[in-house]
């Protein structure tokens, strides 16, 4: 059987095959053993079939085997008998397709003469003209890839061709006429594209324009089975592509699109929108300025009058475009542009602040911020007016009105001339074209935000503003102007009074650290000194007038070059105001404030730790004033919140150094540089002081700080009995109790190393420890257990196994089973010693690993357990759940649910249940599946836990409702989850609780807590809308 | 363009410019001046939740004390409510503002019921849509108030050329309901209400 034999038997019934048969036929070709000739001639009793398939596959194979010949097997004079073979095989209606595909590949072999390619191309035209007659879409597809692979590799020939053939361009776009096929629309619109932008098409350009246009606007659904993966955006993309091709379509499209923008259509109006901005771009000055003004009459009703938000955007980009494209063009068409918009908006500003004055701001900015050309013409046009209108405004608002505008001229000049710090679009030669009006807007806004009542927030916040951008726009204000800004914005900051939620003196703060990044040397100057007035070395009056300018003086600290000096300046004042005495509460606040700067230039510690001297300077003064004994002890530093600060100050600072460094601090761990001995210090000597006492908690935040290959300062079992026996101690106070657990958690994480992991826990668990001695257990060891279960479970110890089984075997036990229950939640809670960044070794599966240790556990302890025990399962469960991240828990949430349900009736345990509903409110917002089938018991839990059906409360009497209602913070959860189940669970399923739950609801309505009746309203809300869904349907 | 409107270039309020409570809160909380920029140093977990002290609630301690529903509650409810013509809302657009919400206690020791008067402004004396705006109010109250709430929705005084007759449509028990049968107009009002938080 030869080749065309076997490939039009395989053809119908696998691609697969005949495809291989027609790979087989090329490799004979290649080896010479099949000669072309032969080839063909097999070929010619097929193609004079009656059957038109038949010869329509038998081009499939002649296509098929060309496209798997290589480069050249076959001759140019052999190439170019094929071609005009296949070419003269147009004539025949059938396999147009494959003589495309055929065509495709031979151009692949070797490019064709110029004649040869005008020769297919007029042939083409000539014989399967109109290219719609052709049914099939893929065989269409196949021509229209010939056609724009041969614009692509002869658009100087067909250009020619064009040139000299009268009629030719317009025979050209009518064979694309009636295309629908998207694969194929994209297609068109390509080979279209190439004509338009480069032919000279004078005559047929409304033809050209309108071929594609019909398309507009594109409204198209891939299917859902689509296989080209063309999308409606790709199509929009494409014929916006052409529609702004050249500037010749400019008569028909502009007023095409235009009409466009009437219709109701949101989505053909944004289609139109984006059009005319892209058109406005690509058209270049000298057409856009014929349509310039015609574009603003209509865009601008879109921005003034908003339908949709997206639109009015869209509109000021278009309206953006023209001014950018004016701007390449010469200076008479933009002032003929801008003119009427700048006089339209100085009508709009007469009534500021409207909707229209607003819009005005709007056009404003967004012309403005294009070019300095645009500048240059709209600042002369629109400031001057806005000044006066200023000056004669009668009300405040009106003024913040039109100082709206102004703040928004002044982000666009920024946007066209820089900042201090950064480059605009503009030549950094060009004068900034705000220059002239400087020197008044400033005496406008620093009057106005100097000398208006406190009250009028917004008007002040807008002058604030506008000073603010005014002192970051490039080469605009003197460094005295600036100066004055920054002193108007520090005396806000330091004397105005409180008022309302303080947004002025917080804008001033946040604008004195933008002033900052911006000129660093005028703030320091300037605003420093003012700052460090204020701090006083000792507080005698008891006055707290320095907390605000701490603030803002550690907010400074964020900004880079203010760093260093903002640091010194704050530890100066702090070793100045413990000498002279000053109360904790002083001392407190500027310790804080440093603690704010170190953590605000965090990055910076760590850039170059070695050669920093904070260690010198301000953690060993600090070290050594805490643990000091004698007469040199500030009695502030017995202050236990003083000490947690020092302790992270230190922390921070100790944290980045090297390993050398980490040893030398380990040894004086407890000992903190006082040269006094370690073993009559805590934890090592259970009879010491209570202030001594008082030093763990800085050595807590020093231990957190070292490395774990640090030397400790005694062996190690040693110092993990000393803290066990310390932290047993009954008077110790709950702070120095909890750093001394800490202390234990650390070690058991840091520096327990692997392999003796599960010895050293032992001995402490068992023997000689016997923490899990039944006999033995109370809350203190209990908290021991905890501490240590806490330090070993981030690091995913396989050991966990065996210890997790045990601690839950106590929950049944009648006296501390409820305690152990609680502890629970203190294994995963987030904490910040143990942390990654403390060198601690932090698995980042260990929730993961936990909850899959414990949660099927207790669920299986729960179901077999005592009445007794089975709330402390509950306990337990959701002090795990509470912060196991939920996709952790999704897992397992079929099972769960039940038991949350439950958790919900267990009283005076608050905590559990809002951890439980917070949980259920997950579950209902990712898999509200889960929970449909207890909506019945789900309602009536939440309602029970947000409501009382007790009678109403009327006003005065006392409140005597009959069952104690959970507080205010569940009542509000309860609500919120209640809120979430009509929306995620299926109509029907809800809709048959509507009347009962609306009804409880009037009741939470007169919660006695404003927070719980406003969830109430939102809850009832969502409730009252569930049948009303039907109604639309 | 839709509909004309009636007033298609109203003033507009700044949003830090109207009535709120938090105001108040956070003066009252902050004694010292600050901005409580500190606060967040130390996380309160560490020294405060210790699980093991006995029975622990989130209660807050002031859990009896009542905070009853005030002026300021109500401007709450309504303010969000968006005009049926622009997308703003009643209290930016200063149709509802916070002077002209009074609740009244109950006329007698018996009675436990309250009354909650609100006057609107319309935009401009002629709005055609004051009674629509008018019922939104009303509807939004009836649904967040509890059923001792009595509630009576006006137009201001001489805010309207015909605030006599909008009244009268607005107190008619009977027409109010009618209206609300009306599926278009319920149409509007649950527009108006969807941007209520």
């Amino acid at each position: 059987m030869s080749d065309i034999q076997q490939y039009l038997l395989d053809y119908d019934r696998s691609k697969k095959d005949a495809s291989v048969t027609a790979e087989a036929s090329a490799t004979r070709l290649q080896n010479r053993e099949l000669k072309l000739l032969s080839f063909i001639q097999e070929l010619g009793e097929y193609l004079v079939s009656e059957d038109g398939a038949m010869r329509a596959k038998t081009m499939a194979y002649l296509a098929e085997v060309l496209s798997f010949v290589p480069q050249k097997v076959l001759s140019l004079q052999q190439r170019n008998l094929l071609c005009d073979f296949i070419v003269s095989r147009f004539e025949d209606s059938e396999g147009l397709g494959s003589c495309a595909k055929a065509l495709i590949a031979l151009e692949e072999l070797g490019k064709w003469e110029d004649e040869r390619a005008v020769m297919i191309t007029e042939s083409l035209l000539n014989n399967t003209h109109p290219l719609r007659q052709y049914k099939s879409a893929s065989e269409r597809y196949a021509v229209l890839r010939l056609l724009d692979k041969m614009m692509a590799n002869y658009r100087d020939v067909l250009r020619n061709l064009q040139e000299n053939t009268p009629g030719f361009l317009s025979r050209f776009i009518a064979y694309f006429d009636g295309e629908k096929d998207p694969r194929n629309l994209m297609m068109v619109f390509s080979i279209l594209r190439a004509p338009m932008a480069e032919w000279n098409i004078s005559a047929d350009a409304q033809e050209l324009f309108e071929a594609v246009f019909n398309y507009f606007p594109i409204a198209y659904r891939p299917p859902s089975n689509d296989v080209y993966g063309i999308t409606v955006q790709d199509l929009k993309d494409r014929l916006r592509d052409c529609i702004s091709a050249t500037p010749d379509f400019a008569p028909y499209a502009i007023p095409a699109l235009l009409d466009k923008l009437d219709t109701p259509m949101v989505n053909a109006k944004r289609d139109a929108l984006t059009a005319i901005t892209s058109v406005a771009s690509e058209y270049g000055p000298r057409t856009m300025a014929l349509y310039s003004i015609t574009l603003w009459d209509a865009l601008k009703f879109e921005v003034l009058n908003v339908q949709e938000e997206s639109l009015a955007e869209e509109a000021l980009n278009a309206l953006a475009a023209i001014a950018r494209t004016l701007s390449q063009g010469t200076n008479g068409p933009l002032q003929a542009y801008l003119r009427p918009i700048a006089k339209e908006c100085n009508e709009h500003l007469e009534d500021a602040p409207t909707k229209q004055s607003q819009a005005s701001a709007r056009f404003l900015k967004a012309i403005a911020n294009v070019s300095p050309e645009v500048t240059n013409i709209v600042f002369p046009n629109v400031l001057p007016n806005l000044l006066v209108l200023y000056q004669n405004a009668d009300t405040t608002s009106k003024r913040r009105g039109l100082l709206e505008v102004f703040v928004q001229l002044v982000r666009a000049d920024i946007d066209v001339y820089g900042s201090w710090r950064s480059l605009g679009t503009a030549d950094q030669s060009l004068a900034n074209a705000l220059t002239e009006y400087k020197d008044q807007a400033l005496d406008v806004m620093l009057n106005g935000l100097n000398s208006a009542p406190i009250k009028e927030v917004s008007f002040r916040l807008v002058c604030l503003d506008g000073l603010l951008q005014m002192s970051k726009a490039r080469q605009l204000l003197s460094d005295n102007q600036i100066g004055e800004i920054i002193q108007l914005l520090h005396s806000i900051v330091i004397h105005e009074e409180s008022y309302g939620k303080d947004e002025v003196k917080e804008a001033a703060i946040n604008g004195l650290v933008e002033i900052a990044h911006q000129k660093p040397e005028i703030v320091i100057h300037k605003a420093f000194p003012a700052f460090l007035a204020e701090l006083p070395d000792k507080d005698e009056d008891g006055s707290k007038a320095y907390v605000p300018v701490l603030e803002a003086f550690a907010k400074l600290a964020s900004e880079e070059q203010m760093f260093g000096t903002v640091i010194l300046r704050v530890k100066n004042k702090f070793s100045a105001a413990v000498k002279q005495g000053a109360t904790p509460t002083y001392l407190v606040a500027l310790l804080s404030a440093l603690l704010y700067a170190l953590t605000q230039g965090e990055s910076r510690l760590q850039q170059d730790p070695e050669s920093s001297t904070y260690f010198q300077d301000i953690v060993l003064p600090l070290l050594q004033r805490a643990a000091s004994s004698d007469s040199t002890h500030p009695a502030a530093f017995d202050n236990e919140t003083t000490l947690d600060l020092v302790g992270r100050i230190c922390n921070l600072i100790v944290r980045p150094l090297n390993l050398e460094q980490h040893d030398k601090v380990a040894v004086e761990l407890y000992t903190l540089f006082t040269g006094s001995s370690q073993s009559a210090l805590p934890p090592f000597q259970v009879d010491s002081t209570s202030e001594q006492g008082k030093t763990l908690i800085v050595s807590t935040h020093v231990l957190a700080s070292l490395r774990k290959e640090a030397t400790l300062p005694v062996d190690l079992q040693v110092l993990i009995s000393s803290l066990v026996d310390y932290s047993q101690i009954p008077s110790l106070s709950p702070v120095v109790r909890s750093a001394s657990l800490r202390q234990l958690s650390l070690i058991c994480n840091k520096f327990i190393p692997a392999s003796s992991l599960k010895s050293s826990i032992n001995q402490l668990l068992h023997d000689p420890g016997e923490l899990f001695s039944l006999e033995k257990l109370d809350s203190l060891r209990i908290r021991i257990i905890f501490a240590i279960l806490k330090g070993v479970v981030p690091r995913n110890s396989p050991f966990l196994s065996t210890i997790y089984p045990e601690v839950l075997a106590f929950l049944s036990h009648p006296q501390y089973g409820k305690t152990i229950a609680h502890g629970f939640t203190t294994l995963l809670q987030p904490d910040d010693l143990l942390t990654k960044v403390n060198h601690c070794q932090i698995s980042g599966l260990h929730k993961q690993k936990s909850f899959a240790l414990l949660v099927p556990n207790i669920t299986a302890i729960f179901s077999e357990s005592s009445a007794e025990t089975k709330p402390n399962c509950l306990i337990a469960l959701s002090g795990i759940l509470k912060w196991m991240p939920f996709d952790i828990v999704v897992e397992e949430v079929e099972r769960l649910v039940p038991l949350l349900l439950q958790s919900l009736d267990l009283s005076g345990e608050d905590l559990v249940k809002e951890a439980a509903i917070d949980l259920l409110l997950s579950v209902l917002r990712e898999k509200p599946k889960v929970i449909e089938e207890y909506i019945g018991s789900l309602i009536s839990r939440l309602l029970n836990n947000s409501t009382t059906t007790a009678t109403r409360r009327t006003v005065g009497s006392s409140n005597l409702t009959a069952a104690p209602l959970p507080p205010p913070k569940v009542r509000t959860a309860a609500l919120k989850c209640l809120t979430l189940v009509p929306d995620k669970l299926r109509h029907e399923t809800v809709l048959p609780y509507r009347r009962q739950v609306t009804k409880r609801l009037t009741f939470a309505l007169d919660d006695r807590k404003r927070e719980v009746r406003g969830q109430a309203v939102k809850c009832r809300r969502a409730w009252l809308d569930v049948d009303e869904v039907d109604d639309d349907e | 363009m839709d509909r004309s409107k009636d007033n298609a270039n109203p003033t507009i309020l700044n949003a830090s410019d109207l009535p709120s409570r938090r105001r108040e809160l956070s003066a009252k909380k902050r004694d010292d001046g600050g901005t409580g920029l500190f606060d967040g140093l130390v996380p309160a977990y560490n020294y405060l939740n210790d699980p093991f002290d006995g029975p622990l609630s989130s209660s807050d301690s002031d859990d009896d004390s009542f905070e009853d529903i005030d002026e300021q509650e109500i401007y709450d409810l309504i303010a969000p409510i968006s005009d049926p013509e622009h997308p703003l809302s009643l209290a930016e657009l200063a149709v509802v503002n916070l002077p002209d919400i009074h609740v009244e206690p109950p006329t007698s020791p018996q009675s436990s019921i309250s009354t909650v008067v609100v006057e609107i402004t319309p935009t401009i004396t002629h709005c055609s849509l004051a009674t629509v705006i008018g019922l939104g109010v009303r509807v939004r109250l009836e649904q967040a108030l509890p059923p001792r709430f009595r509630v009576d929705v006006r137009v201001k005084k001489g805010a309207h050329n015909t605030d006599d007759a909008v009244n009268k449509q607005l107190r008619d028990k009977e027409r109010v309901a009618a209206a609300l049968e009306n599926g278009t107009l319920m149409g509007v009002i649950r527009k108006m209400l969807s941007t209520c938080e």
